[in-house]
């Protein structure tokens, strides 16, 4: 069953995007995929000490973030699953979309809180997408659909 | 075939050398005839049994007597064969200066009369092989000075000629502003701006700054010898080995601690025992953040206790932020009130030799005072999500939360616990029998690896060689400017503006470097300020106390405090709490953290004349 791909960093301000992810796989009669990207650059510049292994321990956390973003799934009888990547965010989006039978990715705003990046890289990142992967793609802001991205163009929200 | 007295001479000069200690050399020189006596007697005595039983021993007897008589003419008071001259050499901030070259120069001429290095304590001795003259010409060069000539008159000469020794006492050298200065100044600049602005990793711009250090030396001392700064031997000396290995070892017990999943656990436990209340649930999780930064190291024990706290705080409803920044609060405080617990204590203890002990005495209580400060504090900033009652979690989401913050081996923990208290005795006890504490470390980590038998591979992995290399490039272009004079200048300076008052020292170098240290990263800040301090300890009357040192540790520490990017223990856990969705804007950060900096540099410092000034009195 083709499923909705919603990649969230699992904060507090990310709840509103993950319920309308939840929301559109609901009506859609799909399944939803959490996915987590681990990206550790920003310990790159760091002098001190780096004894820990600070990806496994983000890691873990990232499971538990998708675990309570499952959970909300749940309430509203959505299937739910959950996958923590590592890496750069693009890279691991599309290895979640080629693993998954996904044909809708859930994306928040750059403008939101919870967004990934500016606006350019996301447009950049949507075009790839449509384009190269052939799935449909929604941006959301607080939980509000800002644009939604079809293989045929953009259509209206 | 070399005389006697002429061996015993190069003998006697190879020790001087090695030793470099002017009073103890000078006694070597008035025994050494008397010795040389009893040493030919002895041999006379056990050659002489064997002349009796053979004429060719006793033709060996006849030519050592014959070298016996001017040898015993030196020690009848008679004018001696050689003289000896000695001196200490001294920077304008009364800091020895070592590896001049001092030469005797024969009076009207460039004979070179005899030659020496000065040593590590300034000191230099120059042996003289025929008499003294009026008009004999002490010269001391060195790069980044001055000449400096003296002239014998006569009656130094004569008094030289009299007692065999003649010592200048304290010669101070002149600075000389070179070119090298200047290079040695931008580039340590240079490396400080970068680490600051992130342009380059922290590791990388210091090395990036110690090969510049090398280029400007020996391939524009090509074009001109006022670029010198310093050679490759002498850049080695500012490497303090101390610290590289005392961070290694402590770095391998780390990490087969954080192994075991205490960290973790403690939080956990801490969310079980708060039954909910938010505002326990903070104030344990700060004083457990605080007691790991105190016995590991602040650093890591923000990296292990972020994770957790996040996924605690978004279980339980509360805003993560109002857990995390008082976290991060108290592991910068905290780790301060032990030697081992940052690397700015580490650097600043195997610099002025301050015990794992004197921490413990001398900061430990002030550390407390400011904890129960920033405590308070962060109780008022947060009383709106500390006064909440958090909601249960499901069953779910707990188990998970559990299964992360489980034990991964019990039995090592029980192993590495006992190992890291015999390390805490050794840190104690060692300081009485004078081992430093990298060698406890060493052995803790060793006695680890080999009990516990964990994979040696990924226990080297954990030694971070990045960090290392970082200290050790970092040791070398902060020597760079050592070695040119910017840092006697900046002292000279400071002890200007101080004069002879500790009160107003103990302030400039609380309040001076915590400031400073809120924006510029705080161990290369913390290694720049050492030679100040030193310099300022030995100036100001009542500083050989080393308070100032403990002045600077709490400066470095607590200014990290004041914003994000003060300390990198606040980077990290910026950056980890972001990839949670939850970021911490500078703002925020500020708002609680520059309160926080400057109320508990106020504690610290209050402390600080408690415990120096007044006890002292």
């Amino acid at each position: 069953m083709p499923g909705v791909l919603c990649p969230t960093r699992g904060g507090e301000a990310s709840y509103p995007n993950q319920d309308r992810a939840i929301q559109i796989a609901r009506e859609r009669g799909s399944e939803i995929l959490f996915l987590y990207v681990t990206d550790v650059r920003f310990l790159g510049r760091i002098a001190s000490p780096m004894i820990v292994d600070v990806e496994e321990e983000i890691n873990e956390m990232g499971e538990f973030l998708l675990a309570m973003a499952g959970e909300r799934a749940d309430k509203v009888g959505v299937v739910s699953r959950s996958l923590v990547l590592r890496g750069a965010f693009q890279d691991a989006l599309v290895e979640a979309i080629h693993g998954n039978d996904v044909n809708v990715v859930v994306l928040g705003s750059p403008g939101g809180e919870t967004g990934i990046t500016t606006t350019d890289y996301l447009h950049q990142l949507i075009a790839m997408m449509v384009d190269e992967l052939a799935v449909e793609v929604y941006v959301v802001d607080r939980g509000e659909v800002l644009e939604h991205f079809g293989p045929r163009g953009i259509e209206p929200a | 075939m070399i005389d006697l007295p002429s061996r015993l001479t190069a003998i006697q000069g190879v020790r001087l050398r090695l030793k470099g200690a002017p009073s103890r050399s000078r006694s070597r020189v008035r025994k050494d005839g008397p010795l040389g006596e009893v040493w030919l007697t002895s041999i006379v005595r056990r050659t002489g049994r064997r002349a009796s039983q053979t004429l060719g021993v006793a033709g060996l007897l006849l030519a050592l007597l014959a070298l016996i008589p001017p040898f015993t003419r030196s020690s009848a008071g008679a004018p001696a064969s050689h003289y000896t001259i000695s001196g200490r050499l001294e920077d304008p901030q009364r800091r020895r200066v070592a590896g001049a070259n001092v030469t005797a120069l024969s009076p009207g001429s460039s004979v070179v009369l005899a030659e020496a290095e000065s040593q590590d304590d300034g000191s230099w001795v120059l042996v003289l092989e025929q008499d003294p003259l009026p008009g004999t010409v002490i010269q001391a060069t060195r790069h980044h000075f001055d000449t400096f000539e003296l002239t014998l008159d006569s009656n130094q000469a004569e008094a030289l000629r009299s007692s065999g020794a003649l010592d200048l006492g304290v010669i101070p050298l002149v600075r000389r502003i070179t070119p090298a200065f200047w290079a040695a100044a931008i580039i340590f600049i240079a490396v400080l701006v970068v680490i600051a602005l992130e342009r380059l990793h922290s590791t990388t711009a210091a090395l990036a700054g110690m090969s510049a250090v090398f280029l400007v030396t020996f391939i524009g001392g090509i074009f001109n010898p006022d670029l010198y700064i310093f050679n490759f031997r002498r850049a080695k000396t500012y490497i303090n080995w101390e610290v590289i290995f005392l961070v290694m070892g402590m770095m391998i017990i780390i990490a087969i601690i954080e192994g075991t999943g205490i960290f973790q656990w403690t939080a956990f436990q801490a969310y079980r025992a708060s039954r909910g209340r938010a505002w326990l649930l903070g104030l344990i999780l700060m004083g457990v953040t605080g007691l790991a930064s105190a016995l590991l190291d602040n650093f890591t024990t923000m990296l292990l206790m972020t994770p957790i706290s996040l996924q605690i705080a978004l279980a339980i409803g509360i805003n993560p932020l109002a857990f995390i920044i008082p976290e991060v609060l108290a592991s910068n405080i905290a780790g301060i009130s032990t030697l081992i617990g940052t690397p700015t204590n580490i650097l600043i203890g195997a610099f002025a030799d301050i015990s794992f002990s004197d921490f413990l005495v001398n900061q430990t209580a002030g550390v407390l005072l400011a904890m129960i400060v920033a405590g308070g504090f962060v109780l008022y900033f947060y009383r709106r999500e500390w006064s909440k009652q958090s909601g249960g979690i499901s069953s779910r989401l707990y188990e998970r939360m559990k299964e992360n913050a489980r034990l991964e081996d019990p039995k090592a923990l029980w192993k590495s616990a006992c190992v890291f208290v015999l390390v805490l005795v050794g840190f104690v006890m060692g300081e009485r029998i004078h081992i430093v504490p990298a060698v406890p470390a060493l052995v803790g980590a060793t006695v680890l690896l080999v009990w516990l038998n964990p994979d040696v591979q990924k226990m080297i992995k954990a030694v971070d060689w990045t960090t290392l290399v970082f200290f050790i490039a970092i040791f070398i272009v902060i020597g760079a400017v050592q070695e040119v004079g910017l840092v006697s200048l900046i002292a000279g300076a400071a002890s200007r503006l101080i004069g002879d008052n500790l009160v107003l020292g103990i302030f400039a170098i609380l309040f001076g470097v915590g400031t400073l240290s809120v924006a510029i990263a705080n161990i290369p800040l913390t290694a720049s300020m050492l030679p100040i301090v030193e310099y300022l300890s030995g100036s100001v009357p009542g500083a050989n106390s080393k308070v100032l040192y403990y002045a600077l540790s709490m400066g470095a520490a607590m200014g990290g405090n004041g914003f994000l990017i003060g300390g990198e223990a606040n980077i990290v856990t910026a950056g980890i709490s972001e990839q949670a969705g939850t970021p911490i804007s500078f703002g925020e950060f500020l708002k609680i953290g520059l309160p926080v900096t400057y109320l508990t540099m106020t504690v610290g410092f209050l402390w600080l004349l408690v415990r120096f000034v007044l006890l002292a009195h």
